[in-house]
């Protein structure tokens, strides 16, 4: 590949390594497993990747034409504040869907899923790799106010419920999570990875083309065993039914969606040439893509209950039970998976707290639309901590106590966590030169 | 270039491809076989996505050409493309569509540092000889050989 490979100084790569035993302990796995599972690719390697032959001009926004930055001081003061936002939350989902993986990936009925799995997050923590090597190779502190240290740890302290984006602060119900959360979420991810490689900021342009390869990678381990799970579902195998996973997908997609930012939003991003679309224009194709994904699952179930009939004829049979909420030759409306509405069980953005139902109906009794959420969501998440603020939070903005604005800013609940690694109240994440470590 | 040809857009391999072309292959060959394709596809994602590419007419997949960077395959130290599995759709052949799809592919290999490209063709596949002679293709220097072993060679010697 044409990439240059390199590593952090050896204080953040031992801190990453020291974060990996403390939140992926799996990880020693992968290496031991790899000639098995992925046989003559090339070995995973916990380092960052820049493209080479990155174009040197800025190709969308204000600066289109001139050089591309290669200092943050060269971008300008908001732009720069703006962009170190921007690498700071994508570290944060980076290191959070590890620790989303962690919890439920050894439950998975497949060990080829598993490892696919365990490829995934090895991944992603190169991916945090990558996001600390722009951290901490140059220096931010002039719009941060922090030293790189401090950036490094505060994101290294981030649990499953203080991270930036409310998709990474959920917990993991099965491993059917895992898989839906590969197709749904890091679908955004490669949205946001292709935006960014236009970005007027040439180590993060540069970033990008690596981190995509990769990531076409994860989304293929979230969709693949998803083909898997309905084709035997519709054989009357299930591992997991076709219900689970439609609750799954109810449960990504509005973060999914959240995670493209407001829909009015966008403007600044292209301004600056970081991104080459508005938030609600790529929101859009998401979702569509989104639309497809479901589609060929359908598909694929309704070919494996009646082979003989032609793609066109099973594509246009989903579509008419799906409008005829019909039955046809034994196979149901509810037996395939849909969409839901982009406005169902937002708390960010245009339909944030406004009670859109799956179907896009509209609610006004607000214990009428948490019943209809129940029925609708994954029975383990129900109970979950983020259910129980979004629900009270919900309460108040029909209330009135709360206005919706004021309610998006209540999620998530939790704050953040100090910088101290677990281990030992005495041990921090980035340890400073000639420091004492204590073993962990 | 005619009119038709300017509608093909040719980009790299994804993942929400494998439908179309099992249904691809499925014209082809007369067999549905969704697990083999997943299999394959899921294969070239995680090697290189860009080395392999799908041609797209109205926002569907009419054609795909899947290829992988290998060196040291039977002693050739030299890291080769390997151009491995190739479709395009019978409603769609005759409109230059695998030649585009094969210059995506070529241009993506050399930018990776390949200075060859290679496949295998079956002997009584001579459409698909004729297409690989006419983007460039010559014979090269190494003979294929294959022996059955196992069931169906004990069924053949008998």
């Amino acid at each position: 590949m044409n990439v240059e490979q390199t590593t952090l100084p050896k204080k953040y790569h031992d801190a990453v390594l020291h974060w990996q035993r403390h939140n992926f302990p799996d990880y020693g796995l992968l290496p031991e497993n790899w000639q098995k599972y992925f046989p003559s690719d090339p070995e995973f390697c916990l380092c960052a990747k820049m493209e080479v032959g990155m174009g040197d001009e800025v190709e969308v926004g204000d600066a289109k034409g001139a050089k591309r930055r290669e200092k943050p001081e060269e971008l300008g003061e908001e732009p720069a504040k703006h962009l170190l936002a921007i690498i700071r939350a994508q570290a944060s989902t980076e290191f959070g869907s590890i620790q989303q993986h962690e919890g439920t990936f050894a439950r998975a009925q497949d060990d080829e899923d598993r490892f696919w799995v365990l490829r995934v997050m090895a991944e992603e923590l190169r991916h945090g790799y990558q996001m600390f090597h722009l951290l901490v190779s140059q220096d931010w502190s002039g719009v941060s106010g922090q030293k790189a240290e401090e950036m490094v740890e505060e994101i290294l302290s981030m649990q499953t419920g203080s991270h930036v984006l409310d998709a990474f602060n959920l917990e993991y119900d099965s491993f059917v999570d895992n898989v839906v959360f590969a197709a749904v979420i890091d679908r955004v991810g490669k949205y946001q990875l292709s935006m960014q490689r236009v970005c007027s900021y040439k180590p993060f342009a540069a970033s990008m083309p690596p981190m995509l390869r990769e990531e076409a990678f994860h989304l293929a381990a979230g969709v693949i065993p998803l083909r898997r799970w309905v084709q035997r579902a519709a054989q009357g195998n299930a591992l997991i039914t076709t219900s689970a996973i439609q609750k799954a997908f109810n449960k990504w997609m509005p973060r999914g969606l959240e995670m493209f930012g407001h829909e009015k939003g966008g403007e600044s991003n292209i301004r600056f040439g970081f991104k080459n679309m508005k938030n609600a224009e790529a929101q859009g194709l998401y979702y569509e893509e989104c639309k497809r994904m479901i589609a060929d699952l359908n598909q694929r179930y309704i070919r494996a209950r009646l082979p003989k009939l032609s793609p066109e004829d099973a594509e246009a049979l989903a579509t008419r039970l799906l409008k005829d909420r019909a039955r046809h030759d034994g196979i149901s409306h509810e037996d395939l998976i849909e969409l839901p509405a982009k406005g169902f069980f937002r708390r960010k953005g245009d339909a944030a707290f406004t009670m859109v139902g799956f179907a896009e109906e509209a609610f006004t009794d607000v214990e009428e639309y948490v019943r209809h959420l129940a029925a609708h969501l994954p029975e383990p998440y129900l109970a979950s901590r983020d259910m129980k603020h979004y629900v009270e939070s919900l309460r108040q903005v029909v209330a009135g106590t709360i206005t919706r604005d004021q309610a998006m800013k209540k999620m998530p609940a939790l704050k953040r966590v100090g910088g101290m690694c677990p281990c030992s109240k005495s041990v921090r994440w980035v340890v400073e030169e000639g420091a004492t470590t204590l073993p962990s | 270039m005619n009119a038709v040809a300017e509608l093909v857009r040719i980009r790299s391999l994804s993942e929400l491809d494998i439908a179309r072309i099992v249904a691809i292959d499925e014209r082809l060959s007369g067999v549905y076989r969704p697990e083999v394709w997943e299999r394959r596809i899921m294969y070239y994602l995680r090697r290189d996505p860009d080395a392999s590419q799908v041609a797209e007419m109205g926002g569907k997949v009419v054609g795909f050409m899947l290829s992988d960077l290998r060196g040291g395959e039977f002693g050739l130290e030299e890291t080769s493309g390997w151009i491995e599995r190739f479709g395009v759709d019978p409603d769609f052949q005759g409109r230059s569509i695998g030649r585009k799809l094969f210059e995506a592919v070529v241009e993506h290999l050399k930018r990776q540092g390949a200075t060859t490209v290679r496949t295998l063709v079956e002997k009584k596949d001579s459409e698909l000889a004729t297409f690989l002679r006419a983007v460039g293709f010559k014979d090269a220097p190494l003979t294929a050989l294959e022996m059955r072993i196992g069931l169906s060679a004990a069924k053949d010697q008998n």
